[in-house]
């Protein structure tokens, strides 16, 4: 033990020279030096290939050791690191550039943390809905497809489009498809009576344990929801999900549940929605039907049971259809390398060689044209086909809240615990619970003078300080604010944010309102709700 | 404790002693066996996982149907048809064996010392800075990844060597757990050695760090033990700080390097992951099993003389 | 007890003066260093570190805490001041859409350009020098050519002028004079090229903006350090910083906000939030319940097994404690969804077993009093391995003769283990058993994992299960929330509010912890 513990003496005092001394590094372990991330000075003219529209790797002028002029960085999953992998060999001779690809578990959450640093990866790997909230923290850069524009899905572009701008170059789209087992049904179900009858008659025959696999209770049920109306988020007329028409109570998902808990009740629907589980059910013939995904594939092949994909049935609103996914590679708004990043993916991942090899890891169809019409895998275009109407997954923030109250609504449901309709009401409320703005029905006087007036600084419209109270006549009033002399400008603001604003002459979103004060004094304010007309009142 | 009073009880029956011995221990043996039921029945499921090829972790089968070892190859990147790239299994359980084990020693150190103050000295704001080090502990510390990432991105840019992705940064980092709630554990220990050691040893005209090298460390053996193999599992399987501090996946430690399968939404790799942790289990068991002789022992065995 | 502080031996106390200055220099150092490369983190804590042994070092009073100074330096460093960031971040509105520093966000706001009405642009082929000085080749929508240097005029030129090469299939020149020509990616790969200007400074100039573009571009917006203002130059409109977002009078914001101190804004939301609508008081007392069953059984079996197994005469005890301790080696992420699995109603081995053999099977994941007690199964198998080992080397601690004065006085064995084992094993233990408490009371992982809080409860008003704990329940308000994403500085708030509460129980425990040590001095 003692000589344990004087070693640790020593040890200690090496890391305190590790980290006191800069010039000897004596750490404990040898740690590499970090590999030369200082670009050195491209002095050497390079031979330049000729671009051409694929890439054909020339050999270099060069085949002595290749000194790389730049590096970029990517994190990406398991799935697809390992084709990025490959490529870095070629990237490297090609064109100077090193490609260091990181296999990373929790892409979104440790980028968060690293960029802002700077330290972060140049391009990251992950599904559209994952990068609302990046886009919000300015944490991506918008990509700028050039000439390979009209060469991607039109809809995976537009997944991770917002406010009008493209922030990723896709690669890939995925959604749900109708699983159904060859051996027990010949003719798939058109409508979800017809799974009934099919299922129940399979079961009374002994053949399957339930008519149905129940693979989650949200995303994956989502196609029946639809099919009899559901839906969760509204669009506005510009095509984006608008949180205030929630839709989650909606008659539609009313009589989904409804559907859902009465086969519960029969003993049509196993009451465990674990995903495992169900798919093992279908695997193992217990089920003639289920909703499934293309990253399924690969195990229901190698469980052997025959299978073939189709669209969803069809209820009272007609076909059902799924939330479509669309996988990307965005860019770091923080990395030096933006430019760089960004002719790395559009002159060397755009193309029909490594959007097949990763088409080939995934097993996601493809978002490269070029790729997914040679696609001749039948399950993924049967995919395809069943997901021609699907919804893009909402990548609103609001979304967040969602999930849960959702999951334990239909949860309650199938478990008995409560009825469809109570337990959509009760979620609904829920959500919109949190979604709702704690400021609505606010009248504010927002302006140049509330610092004086006790809010934090000006020009803010959630400041109670200032707030207008309504009076019995129906005029809000506000003040009156002991000001100093001065120059002022106001306007009137609602619900506490800008969204909904009144200038001069009562105009939305018009000019500001101007008064001065000679000498200090008291201002009040006044607001007619019906005119939208601001009433100052002077001292 | 069941055990003992219900040979308790015997012992009015009986009162051959020999025969009460055997008796006692046949009934604790029959209850190892059912705790050992208990501590190993979900690890047994943790191997038939590793052996399902289906990677899932709800096996209905403790035998799984095509049971292979198919996810053992593919953790060594020896499956010819799979291949999750940039897989290093034996670096990064090197990894973790030699930074926990660095520091295990360095944090152990540093614990023992500041227990020893806390045990034999008075000073002033003893007690409060005891009871501090357990109320910071209960501190949830939200955002310590966000801040301790900083931190160590801006050391870096002045030492590299302890910067961000390197082993030495992530050692510096632990050794922030080495004032915590081992030093409670360390120095009750302390308490219940007499003070009559230390006072024989200020006689002969010991230091104060005499006593405690010489006289005290000996008989710390067992508790030394205990701690160094908990800070030794709580750095091994710790993956929160490694995972956002080293990025190159040469550098990763076993922990951050069976996250990667566990990445996908759908297709978590669980039965890689399952190999990879059945495996990595092994080196604190050959510790453990290595050194928990020296746990039995110091007091009991007569090392006080006094 | 006597202290050796007073006979310090010269060499002693030269070694001492010769460490503080060695310890100044060094950490001096990496102040200045940091300092220089403003990084004000990292040089106030170290600052602190700094001061703080001088003190420990210079003062002899401080002698005490020269024994564990390293250790204090790095629980400053990594420890309290990740703390101090958290409380600060309370106060702020850290979080989705205000993730980045002031500078951080200005930066990328001053990035943004614009193309004005009467801009135009190219696609771009980039030459090099080998000086390191580029021409771009440019072809607008008309199919007109331009050459474009630093400095000089926009010229229109054609494949074949004077000093330029023949063109290539799609115009392209494929050489300039005394120039390179580089394909798009290696261009790219100088950082420098999107901020070179081609063209004369104050007229028409070109940047490269994308890999196909470049163009005339202006700078967006330009900021008024004085005013705290930002003026969009495309429209004129100024925006004004608002709780970090720069906010026009018509609400138009620009992204991306910034993080900026919002005062007890997050704690008034938590007051007024649906959080409190929610079923409080069951979560507080399964809150309260939880911790307390399982330390009490993770420290009782761990104990029973640390004694059980302790005897040196008993067989295989190497073997049966190795495997006693299996359930501490293996990541409890894997752990913990075994279990699930295994304790699954429908298609788990316990009910299946359980239905085969006595014809029950007990709901555990769908009813509250079920769900509970697999919870607290659950860990008990996660726990008990710690206090196994925990207890096992404090009992050593106790002196074999007490049990021998015990026995001679004629005390069976439950009175030993009351009067002597308990005791003086709680002296070591006690604050070991309140730090697993407060862990369990936050012990968020196996709630979230192995059951995420569930089955919910019928008619609560916000989402909330049957075994969510505060932690659990919070982390799907705060977190998932409310249509305004991840908010750190809510959700700081809510740990402090917590860790008011849970170091109030713990500050309470510290009674008993006092009656521990007068016990251990008894001895």
């Amino acid at each position: 033990m003692s000589k344990r513990f004087l070693l640790s003496i020593v040890l200690l005092f090496a890391v305190i020279l590790a980290a006191c001394a800069p010039a000897a590094t004596p750490s404990p372990e040898a740690t590499e030096p970090p590999a030369a991330a200082t670009e050195p000075p491209a002095a050497e003219p390079t031979k330049a290939p000729e671009p051409t529209a694929t890439t054909a790797p020339e050999p270099t002028a060069a085949p002595t050791a290749v000194e790389p002029v730049g590096k970029l960085t990517i994190w990406a999953d398991d799935t697809r690191a390992p084709i990025l992998q490959e490529l870095a060999p070629a990237f490297l001779e090609t064109y100077q550039v090193e490609l260091v690809v990181e296999l990373k578990s929790s892409i979104r959450d440790d980028f968060q943390v690293a960029a802002p640093t700077g330290e972060g990866p140049d391009i990251i790997v992950i599904a559209h809905d994952q990068a609302g909230t990046l886009v919000a923290n300015g944490l991506l850069a918008p990509v700028d497809l050039g000439d390979k524009a009209d060469q991607f899905v039109e809809n995976a572009k537009s997944a991770c489009t917002f406010d009008g701008v493209l922030y990723c170059m896709p690669y890939a789209t995925e959604n749900l498809g109708f699983f159904y087992n060859t051996d027990l049904v010949e003719t798939p179900p058109a409508t979800w009576d017809e799974v009934v009858t099919i299922g129940e008659a399979l079961k009374n025959e002994g053949k399957v344990t339930y008519i149905m696999a129940l693979t989650g209770t949200t995303y994956d049920l989502y196609p029946l929801f639809t099919a009899f109306g559901g839906y969760i988020f509204g669009k506005d007329d510009k095509g984006n999900y608008n949180p205030e028409d929630l839709g989650l109570d909606n008659e539609g998902m009313i009589a989904a549940l409804t559907w859902v808990a009465d086969n519960v009740a029969k003993g049509n629907l196993p009451t465990d929605t674990d995903w495992a589980n169900n798919h093992a059910l279908f695997e193992t013939g217990e089920v003639p039907f289920i909703m499934a995904g293309p990253w399924a594939l690969d195990r229901i092949r190698q469980s052997g049971v025959p299978y073939a994909v189709t669209n969803f049935p069809a209820g009272p609103a007609g076909e059902g259809f799924p939330f479509a996914g669309t996988q990307g590679f965005f860019i770091s708004s923080q990395s030096e390398n933006v430019l760089l990043a960004q002719a790395f993916l559009t002159e060397f991942v755009a193309t029909e060689e490594v959007m097949q090899k990763l088409y080939e890891a995934g097993k996601r169809p493809s978002a490269f044209i070029p790729v997914l019409e040679k696609t001749d895998d039948p399950d993924l275009a049967a995919m395809g086909e069943a997901g021609r109407n699907a919804t893009m997954m909402p990548a609103i923030p609001a979304m967040g809240s969602v999930w849960g109250n959702w999951n334990d609504a239909v949860t309650l449901v199938i478990q008995g615990k409560q009825e469809p309709e109570a337990a959509l009401k009760d979620g609904a409320t829920k959500i919109r619970n949190l979604i709702a703005n704690p400021l609505t029905g606010m009248v504010n006087v927002p302006g140049s003078y509330q610092a004086q007036a006790g809010c934090s600084g000006d020009w803010q419209p959630e400041c109670a300080a200032t707030q207008m109270t309504k009076g019995d006549d129906g005029i809000w009033r506000s003040g009156p604010f002991a000001l100093k002399a001065g120059d002022y400008e106001v306007k009137v603001a609602l619900d506490g944010s800008w969204t909904v604003n009144y200038g001069v002459d009562g105009k939305e979103n018009g000019d500001n309102y101007k008064f001065t004060l000679a000498a200090d004094g008291e201002v009040s304010f006044e607001f007619d709700p019906e005119t939208k007309l601001l009433n100052i009142i002077l001292p | 404790m069941s055990s003992t009073s219900l040979a308790q009880t015997y012992q009015r029956i009986s009162s051959s002693k020999k025969f009460q011995e055997r008796f006692s221990i046949a009934i604790r043996l029959v209850i190892a066996v059912f705790l050992i039921f208990f501590s190993i029945f979900p690890v047994l499921w943790i191997l038939s996982a590793a052996l399902d090829p289906r990677n899932s972790l709800t096996t209905q089968d403790l035998i799984p149907p095509n049971w292979s070892f198919d996810n053992f190859l593919r953790l060594f990147n020896k499956d010819p048809n799979f291949s999750f790239g940039d897989l290093k299994y034996w670096t990064w359980l090197w990894n973790s064996v030699k930074i926990s084990t660095i520091s295990t020693v360095l944090s152990l150190s540093l614990t023992t010392m500041a227990a020893y103050a806390f045990s034999r000295l008075r000073f002033a704001g003893r007690i409060t800075l005891l009871k501090a080090i357990l109320l910071i502990q209960v501190f949830p510390n939200l955002l310590a990844l966000v801040a301790i990432y900083v931190l160590i991105f801006q050391a870096g840019q002045i030492v590299p060597a302890i910067g961000l992705n390197t082993h030495a940064g992530l050692i510096l980092v632990y050794m922030g757990g080495s004032m915590g709630l081992n030093i409670w554990l360390m120095k009750g220990f302390l308490d219940t050695i007499p003070r009559a050691i230390d006072e024989s040893g200020m006689i002969d005209g010991a230091s104060n760090f005499q006593i405690f090298y010489q006289l005290l460390l000996p008989l710390l053996r067992p508790i030394l033990i205990v701690i160094g193999i908990l800070s030794f599992i709580g750095t091994y399987g710790d993956f929160i700080l490694a995972r956002i501090l080293l990025n190159d996946s040469s550098q990763y430690t076993l922990m951050v390097g069976l996250q990667i399968f566990t990445a996908g939404q759908f297709d978590k790799k669980w039965g890689v992951f399952a190999a990879g942790a059945l495996i990595g289990a092994l080196p604190i068991m050959i510790t453990y099993l290595a050194l928990q002789d020296q746990i039995a022992g110091g007091l009991t065995q007569g090392a006080v003389k006094e | 007890m006597k202290q050796k502080t007073g006979n310090e031996s010269p060499l002693g106390l030269l070694t001492r003066v010769l460490l503080v200055v060695v310890l100044d220099a060094a950490i001096g150092w990496f102040i200045y260093n940091s300092v220089q490369l403003g990084f004000t983190q990292l040089a106030a804590v170290l600052a602190v570190v700094l001061v703080m042994l001088n003190i420990i070092f210079l003062l002899p009073q401080a002698y005490a805490y020269r024994w564990m100074a390293i250790g204090l330096s790095f629980l400053i460093i990594f420890v309290i001041y990740p703390i101090l960031f958290t409380v600060y971040v309370a106060f702020t509105n850290y979080g989705d859409g205000h993730l980045l520093t002031k500078e951080q966000a200005l930066k990328s706001i001053q990035q943004a350009t614009y193309l004005p009405e009467e801009g135009k642009s190219y696609s771009w082929t980039a030459y090099k020098s080998a000086d390191n000085q580029y021409v771009l080749w440019l072809i607008d929508s008309n199919g007109d050519t331009f050459l474009a240097k630093v400095g000089e005029e926009i010229v229109p030129a054609k494949p074949g002028d004077p000093g330029i090469g023949e063109a290539d299939s799609k115009g392209i020149p494929q050489t300039i004079e005394g120039f390179q020509r580089l394909n798009t990616l290696l261009a790219a790969a100088d950082k420098e090229l999107p901020n070179i200007k081609f063209g004369v400074e104050g007229g028409k100039t070109v940047q490269v903006r994308s890999p196909s573009e470049a163009a005339e571009l202006q700078i967006r917006y330009l900021y008024d350090e004085a005013t705290d203002t930002v003026t969009d130059q495309e429209t004129g409109e100024i925006y004004y910083n608002i709780d970090g977002t720069f906010t026009s009078r018509t609400g138009k914001t620009i992204n991306p906000g910034f993080r900026a101190v919002v005062g007890f804004k997050n704690f008034i939301q938590f007051a007024t939030s649906p959080a409190l609508r929610g079923p409080l008081v069951r979560i507080m007392t399964w809150n309260f319940v939880f911790p307390t069953i399982s330390v009490l059984s993770t420290f009782f079996l761990g104990l029973a097994i640390a004694i059980m197994f302790n005897d040196p005469n008993f067989p295989l005890k190497k073997i049966i404690r190795s495997l006693l301790l299996i359930p501490y080696t293996i990541p409890s992420l894997i752990t913990i969804l075994i279990w699930r699995g295994m304790m699954n109603p429908e298609f788990g081995i316990i009910n299946r077993t359980l239905e085969r053999w006595i014809g029950v099977a007990p709901p555990w994941t769908t009813e509250p009093i079920w769900a509970q007690a697999a919870v607290l199964l659950v860990n008990l198998w996660l726990g008990y391995p710690y206090f196994m080992l925990v207890t096992s080397g404090a009992l050593q601690s106790i002196p074999a003769d007490l049990y021998e004065a015990a026995t001679v006085d004629g005390a069976g064995a439950w009175v030993r283990f009351r009067k002597i084992t308990l005791p003086l094993l709680l002296v070591a233990v006690g604050p070991l058993l309140i730090a697993s408490f407060v862990f369990n009371f936050n012990n968020f992982n196996l709630i979230y994992l192995f059951i995420n809080g569930g089955p919910p409860i019928v008619g609560a008003q916000t989402q909330a299960g049957h075994t969510d704990i505060l932690i659990s329940y919070v982390y799907n308000l705060a977190f998932a929330s409310g249509g305004r994403g991840v908010q750190y500085g809510f959700a700081s708030a809510i740990s402090i509010i917590i860790f008011i509460i849970v170091g109030a129980i713990t500050l309470a425990q510290f009674r008993f912890t006092n009656m521990w040590e007068e016990v251990s001095q008894n001895v």
